[in-house]
């Protein structure tokens, strides 16, 4: 529907474009009907071109509405002024009357322009006074200048008769400045729209919009330099050329950018380098010169190639500070968003690197630098496939708005827009450029930090192996060799009774059995060495096991936790240890032994009151192996002459 | 005495049969698994059973566990466990209970220690290894005695009567009388005159 109706409205402006090219024929000189024609066609075309590109848009009969004002108006104007020639064309008297003031029709279009730019419907109801306000102002503006006293006969004008109105000439002034305000004020209002329409849009209407704001709003400010110009004495044509050359040349190519060109060209960066680079250009020439002057003026002796050595040498100086500030200052004025965004994230890498923000929040940095709450920073790890948040968890890659980032050849991570367009686009990969220090540190720890955490849980799951292990041959010497070597005892047992009690092989076979069994004790020690087997009744009894024998009293306190074999083992061999170099180095009279589950670990503490002073020694570090091993810790305070405190946080992990 | 043996190593259960049979005991079932001795006693109701405390089919404490049900289906059915070493919670619930023998495999070498053992757990008697009594002996309650009287408790709990221990102690057997009479006091146990009630009563003391 809407296509429909933009297609019908762009037919009309480019038959009325046609008509008033071919009037233009019929009733002016032939060379100011080409003028109109190479003047006028290039917003034409571009308009059918934009109407071809983007069927939906009303930009494009716009377009062609703003050349085909100018051809109808100048048609309208030059079949007036033909009244006065040798040869008036038909009806020219009406042609004089209304083509004094017909030049405001030129404005049409543009008034159409700026009200439906970029999606047609007007920005609000009241926008709806603006098309009959302009065409009041145009009626006001020809009916003055129409009945403008010096236009008629009697006062030396082309018009017949004399003026209809029985107004002075400085009456007649001050109605064109009423009229002239009148015509600027709807002008104005027809800017506004845009300006209104500006604040309300999303990113890309914004793009869209700036450069056509600022050539739209110098067709008024052009229009009314043009008055000013008059007033002080310009020709008419001089004066009148400002406006009608912003309306054809500047707000076409704005138009033409905003809507076709601008993802590809990126205006705003080609626009702000060009204005930097010139005006360092200018501002360096202006120093050359300055300094070959100065260099002349200061000594008269000197000739010119010492100024000039001079002053190439002061401005190479200059040129490359100055450039640097006026790139920035540019980029403020031009490009204001873009550079507001690169310094918040200059400041934040700033911050990084002298520690007073983790780059694991350049995430934060981002977001608040791009405005864009919902922007996430994947990161991909060497040898996975897929893409992890900062944090290190894995995450689903969303197809959509995803900004690969890359270093060399390899994909660093990517950017997930929450909003996307081009321009967000180009934004986010400056910015992500900005901030590849903090994103490249943060993948560095994730992977540290990963690479850690798997050698914690393989030493962890050495330590529960070899416990396994450990348990598992106790059980192997128990229920295999032991069995085994008491069965053959028995065996030998068996012969010994069909034997005479005093015969030399009885007693043989008594030493014989004797031996076997002491073998089977060595064995039942080598196992208990492997494991306590009284850890089968839980760590409570294997401690007191241990304590029973010592030659000092032993406090035990011991809770018993359901832990895991590898923790109640730790723990184990950590009291063992302590109360052997209790009894063996310190001298103690008095140890004390605690064992507490505390959340998910288990405490053990052996303190006693020998001389203290005790360093890691190998034992001590080699426990300290043992429960760092279970991801627990060793610490052990033991000032000289004041006792030993040892205490282990083991894991208790079941 | 018709004595059930269950025990997995093929060549221990051999060596006990034969010792037992040697001996003039009657083997009624000897089986390698904890649910085919459950089977087997339903069946033959022994006199005895001889039991291996780690067995088929978890290979954990699968012997000890089937005893104590047993114990619980046959009250008066005597039990005499082996194991490979100590584990005092095995013992705990059938020690007072009588009828009950607990002995580290190597035991079985001192052969005529062992058939003793046998005969007194099957009369209904005690017979627990040295090494368990000293498990069960690690009670601070018993720091009251001195140290002759743990021995002669500890002697007691392995299910000596008054006799053997004083052939053991080598010493009269009114000073074990004697010794007997202060433990008791010191235990606050009630003293019997009855061998088997006495090391009953010491033996529900030490596990309790």
């Amino acid at each position: 529907m809407v296509g429909v109706t933009v297609r019908r409205w762009l037919a009309v402006a480019v038959l009325a474009y046609a008509a008033g090219v071919a009037l233009q024929f019929a009733v002016s000189p032939p060379d100011a009907a080409a003028r109109a024609l190479v003047a006028l066609s290039p917003t034409v075309l571009l308009g059918l071109l934009v109407g071809w590109r983007r069927p939906a848009s009303p930009a494009g009969p716009a377009l062609a509405g703003l050349g085909a004002a100018p051809a109808l108006t100048w048609a309208l104007e030059d079949w007036g002024a033909s009244y006065a020639t040798a040869h008036p064309l038909p009806g020219a008297l009406l042609g004089a009357y209304l083509g004094g003031g017909g030049w405001v029709l030129n404005f049409a279009g543009f008034v159409a322009l700026c009200l439906v730019f970029p999606t047609g419907p007007l920005p609000g109801r009241r926008w709806r006074a603006v098309p009959w306000a302009f065409l009041g102002a145009a009626a006001l503006v020809i009916a003055v200048i129409g009945l403008e006293p010096l236009g008629y006969a009697d006062r030396g004008g082309p018009l017949p008769g004399t003026a209809p109105l029985p107004l002075g000439i400085a009456a007649f002034r001050v109605l064109d400045v009423v009229a002239g305000l009148v015509l600027l004020a709807v002008l104005g209002a027809a800017v506004a729209a845009l300006v209104t329409r500006y604040r309300g849009g999303d990113d890309l209407t914004r793009v869209q919009l700036r450069w056509l704001m600022l050539g739209a709003g110098s067709v008024p400010v052009l229009l009314a330099a043009g008055w000013v110009a008059e007033f002080a004495g310009a020709p008419i044509a001089v004066a009148y050329t400002g406006f009608v050359a912003a309306m054809v040349l500047l707000v076409p190519a704005a138009v033409a950018i905003a809507i076709l060109r601008h993802d590809l060209l990126d205006v705003d960066r080609l626009l702000s380098g060009t204005v930097s680079w010139l005006v360092t250009s200018l501002v360096s020439a202006g120093v050359f010169a300055l300094v070959v002057l100065g260099v002349a003026q200061v000594s008269a002796r000197a000739d010119d190639r010492v100024g000039i050595t001079a002053a190439a040498f002061v401005t190479a100086l200059a040129l490359l500070p100055l450039h640097r500030r006026v790139h920035a200052a540019a980029g403020r004025l031009l490009d204001r968003e873009r550079t507001v965004m690169v310094a918040s994230i200059r400041r934040f890498v700033g911050a990084v690197r002298d520690g007073r923000a983790q780059p694991e929040e350049v995430e934060a940095a981002l977001r608040a630098g791009l405005g864009d709450p919902a922007l996430r920073v994947l990161l991909r790890l060497p040898g996975t496939g897929g893409y992890v948040d900062l944090a290190g968890a894995a995450v689903e890659v969303p197809l959509e708005n995803l900004l690969p980032l890359a270093a060399r050849d390899a994909e660093v991570g990517a950017l997930v827009l929450g909003r996307s367009t081009a321009r967000r686009r180009r934004q986010a990969r400056e910015l992500a450029v900005e901030a590849r220090l903090p994103i490249e540190v943060s993948r560095l720890r994730i992977e540290l930090r990963q690479a850690l955490q798997d050698a914690r849980t393989s030493r962890a799951r050495l330590v529960e192996a070899v416990t396994e292990e450990r348990q598992r041959l106790e059980r192997d010497l128990h229920d295999g060799a032991q069995q085994r070597i008491l069965a053959v005892g028995m065996r030998l047992r068996s012969v010994q009774r069909t034997l005479a009690p005093d015969g030399p092989v009885h007693a043989e076979l008594d030493a014989a059995v004797g031996g076997l069994e002491a073998t089977v004790a060595e064995l039942r020690r080598i196992a208990h060495g492997m494991r306590p087997s009284r850890l089968d009744e839980g760590l409570a009894a294997a401690v007191g096991d241990l304590v029973r024998d010592s030659p000092v009293p032993v406090d035990v306190r011991v809770d018993d936790a359901d832990v895991s074999e590898a923790a109640a083992t730790t723990a184990y061999y950590v009291i063992a240890e302590c109360l052997a170099n209790a009894l063996k180095h310190a001298g103690a009279t008095r140890i004390g032994v605690t064992v507490r589950p505390v959340a998910a670990q288990l405490h053990v503490e052996v303190d006693d009151d020998g001389r203290g002073g005790a360093v890691a020694g190998f034992g001590l570090t080699a426990l300290g192996d043992r429960v760092a091993a279970l991801g627990g810790r060793i610490e052990i305070v033991s000032p000289a002459g004041a006792g030993t405190l040892v205490r282990a946080f083991v894991r208790a992990g079941v | 005495m018709r004595i059930v043996v269950a025990e997995d190593s093929v060549l221990f259960r051999e060596g006990l049969t034969r010792l037992l049979s040697e001996a003039g005991h009657e083997i009624a079932a000897a089986v390698g698994d904890a649910d085919a001795l459950v089977d087997a006693v339903r069946r033959e109701r022994p006199d005895l059973i001889v039991v291996d405390v780690r067995m088929p089919p978890q290979m954990t404490d699968d012997g000890a566990r089937a005893a104590r049900q047993l114990r619980a289906e046959h009250p008066a059915l005597p039990i005499l466990l082996l194991s490979q070493h100590v584990v005092r919670q095995h013992a705990v619930e059938l020690v007072p209970t009588g009828a009950f023998g607990y002995l580290l495999k190597d035991r079985v070498l001192h052969v005529d220690d062992f058939l003793d053992a046998v005969r007194r757990v099957g009369a209904g008697g005690s017979a627990l290894d040295p090494a368990l009594v000293g498990a069960l002996l690690r009670d601070d309650g018993l720091a009251a005695l001195t140290a002759r009287e743990r021995e002669v408790l500890g002697l007691v709990a392995e299910g000596w009567s008054n006799a053997a221990l004083a052939a053991r102690l080598v010493v009269a057997e009114r000073t074990v009388e004697t010794h007997m009479r202060a433990i008791f006091q010191k235990l606050g146990l009630v003293d019997s005159d009855d061998t088997h009630r006495r090391v009953l009563a010491v033996l529900a003391y030490l596990t309790r």
